[in-house]
């Protein structure tokens, strides 16, 4: 991946720069600059507890960055003002790690929430885009099921379902595949792909799930724990082979030196 | 040829549908054209309407065109996927054509719907009683099972062997009692003034002020502080055990104890158990004097009473009866909360939903109980005379 020159700007994508990532005086991650391209896979890795979902609650605005600016196709999230933010967000889905689907509404009503609130559609147009999501995510039918009935892989897809039920520009994956089966996780993971392929979608996924990594990612940014910043940025194929060391021991699943290792 | 019938959109929809979608045949074929600018529509059709509406002629078959098309907005893949499956409920097959590619390709993702499962039937009338029966009589298994269990278990948690925490038995303890001071100082206070005013102003018209004290002093050992200060507790304590639990329970933390041979209701329902029903008493005696001294205050400042007059009175009006049966009251209104909130609790559904509904469960059904040993206490007493 190109370095990131200081006033580039992407007309579409996102654009972090400088960022700095912090709890209180605990520092999380700072001086993270880097590019997503429209309709590409970018994935976050790094091991447990480097920031990864702390990141990402960043780039969807649930948290705010004491320093550092995030761009969505030219425009930046934090100082824009409400309704731009509000018409930026609609244009974002998530999939949170524990998928967070309303357990007290049917999958049909999980996924039909978001347009009730934010579109004009009516109720008819609804259902069909409630049928038409599911069917893409493999749950055809299964609108009137309860979000606790579904298997764990049939949750991710139901939240999958809701992430895309505004056509967002951009998707973001919390741990995909975490708790999941390698047969499931594969599945879902090249149903990322194809709703990527058809839905011209933007995805942001947080992972330390190797095969996963090496299947969908495009582009990539390692967070490290230790030097508290990303120390590689590009395509996991090429960092497994060229990467820092720290990296390659990551994408080898081989282990670090002993002086590394002290928080697992 | 139109192959909708008259007045099949209303006049607000007509304007943007018309420009959207349009019906024609093709020798005998009826052909469903899609056309303009999807994205911008308003309310574009929706894909049940056309269905009912569009009149396939007897034919197996119906097209979709989407030569006329703007643009690959995704609500077309959405129409068109929806109409098959419409259709394929009439036995009637889509076949696209023309379609952005776009389009084709994301209705191409989508799974066909497979046919609705058959719902199950209905039970007869008979067989719900007969169900909804034997439900009541595992809750009355269980309940007996827990009540059970706690007496089982009380001389061990007399004797310190119970499998528990200390630690949070403290802990309950301060939240059951020194907590729950504030909220009952108040309420008994008020309650023991209410009980001054309205007394007062009815003895007053008897010229038999001086009663007061006998009024209020009985009124609040045997009946209203116990009752008041147990709603207190039904609301603040059983509601909070009850959400606690049904959350553990959800998140797996009973099974997790369970595994490392901890019995739940042991290490949770009995600390709580012990706590509310040492606390309980406690809280009453406090209760019940507040009270009294709330009807002294209204005695002193509506009657003129002297306090000291009051106390007096109060010696000769009250035995020590009184206050003994609040207590032991205030005991099982201890109990009932306990287990109460713990058996439904550790018997909640895995749900956020759940959670809260176990609450306003236990706080409905501890004053129900509330008010039903209250009421038998008072047949037993009037019985034996005391």
């Amino acid at each position: 991946m190109a370095e990131l020159s200081d006033n580039q700007n992407l007309e579409r994508g996102i654009v972090v720069r400088d960022l700095r990532l912090a709890f209180g005086d605990t520092l999380v991650q700072e001086a993270l600059s880097f590019a997503i391209h429209p309709a590409s896979i970018f994935v976050i890795m790094g091991v447990s507890g480097c920031g990864k979902s702390t990141l990402l609650r960043h780039m969807i605005d649930l948290a705010r960055a004491d320093q550092g600016e995030i761009v969505f196709d030219g425009k930046r999230l934090v100082t824009g003002d409400r309704a731009e933010r509000a018409a930026l967000q609609r244009r974002i889905g998530v999939l949170f790690q524990s998928t967070a689907l309303w357990s007290s509404m049917t999958v049909g009503e999980n996924v039909a929430l978001p347009m009730q609130l934010h579109t004009k559609m009516g109720a008819g147009e609804i259902a069909d885009q409630v049928a038409f999501k599911l069917a893409l995510v493999g749950l055809a039918g299964q609108q009137s099921r309860m979000p606790s009935e579904l298997s764990g892989g049939m949750q991710k897809r139901a939240g999958l379902a809701r992430a895309i039920a505004l056509d967002p520009d951009y998707l973001f994956l919390d741990e995909p595949s975490a708790g999941l089966d390698p047969i499931t996780s594969q599945r879902l993971d090249a149903l990322i792909m194809r709703l990527r392929d058809a839905l011209k979608l933007s995805v942001i996924a947080v992972t330390h799930e190797l095969p996963s990594i090496f299947t969908i990612a495009d582009d990539s940014i390692y967070l490290d724990n230790q030097s508290k910043t990303a120390i590689a940025h590009g395509d996991p194929h090429r960092l497994v082979e060229h990467g820092p060391d720290r990296v390659r021991a990551f994408l080898k699943r081989e282990p670090i030196e002993a002086e590394e290792t002290e928080s697992i | 040829m139109s192959m909708l019938r008259a007045g099949a959109f209303d006049v607000s929809e007509r304007a943007t549908t018309s420009e959207l979608i349009a019906f024609e045949t093709e020798s005998g074929t009826p052909v469903v054209q899609l056309s303009g600018d999807w994205g911008r529509a308003i309310r574009p059709p929706s894909a049940a309407h056309v269905a009912d509406t569009l009149d396939v002629g007897g034919q197996s078959r119906v097209v979709v065109d989407g030569a006329a098309l703007d643009n690959a907005h995704p609500r077309v893949a959405a129409f068109v996927h929806a109409l098959g499956d419409a259709l394929t409920q009439d036995n009637v097959s889509l076949d696209t054509r023309d379609l952005p590619d776009d389009i084709s390709a994301l209705i191409a993702l989508a799974s066909p719907t497979p046919a609705a499962p058959e719902r199950p039937r209905r039970p007869g009338l008979l067989a719900r009683v007969g169900r909804r029966a034997g439900a009541q009589a595992s809750v009355a298994r269980n309940t007996a099972n827990l009540v059970g269990q706690a007496m089982a278990l009380t001389p061990a948690l007399v004797s310190g062997r119970a499998q528990t925490r200390w630690r949070d038995f403290v802990e309950l303890v301060r939240e059951t009692g020194a907590a729950s001071l504030p909220v009952v100082t108040v309420v008994n206070i008020l309650i023991g003034a209410v009980l001054g005013f309205i007394g007062a102003v009815q003895l007053q018209t008897f010229g038999a002020g001086m009663y007061l004290a006998d009024l209020v002093g009985i009124a609040s050992a045997r009946e209203m502080a116990a009752i008041m200060t147990a709603f207190i507790m039904a609301g603040r304590i059983g509601a909070t055990f009850a959400a606690h639990l049904a959350t553990m329970e959800s998140n797996e933390e009973i099974d997790a104890l369970r595994m490392i041979g901890v019995s739940p209701f042991e290490f949770l329902a009995l600390p709580r158990l012990a706590a509310l029903s040492l606390m309980m008493p406690l809280l009453f005696l406090y209760g019940a004097t507040l009270a009294i001294a709330g009807g002294m205050i209204v005695a002193h400042i509506v009657l003129g009473t002297p306090p000291v007059a009051f106390v007096e009175r109060l010696q000769d009006a009250m035995s020590l009866s009184e206050f003994v049966i609040g207590f032991v009251k205030s005991i099982a209104f201890g109990v009932l909360i306990a287990l109460t909130s713990c058996y439904i609790g550790l018997n909640a559904g895995r749900n956020a939903a759940e959670v809260g509904r176990a609450a306003t469960r236990t706080v409905v059904v501890c004053i129900i109980g509330i008010i039903s040993i209250d009421a038998v206490a008072a047949l037993c007493t009037n019985a034996l005379g005391i």
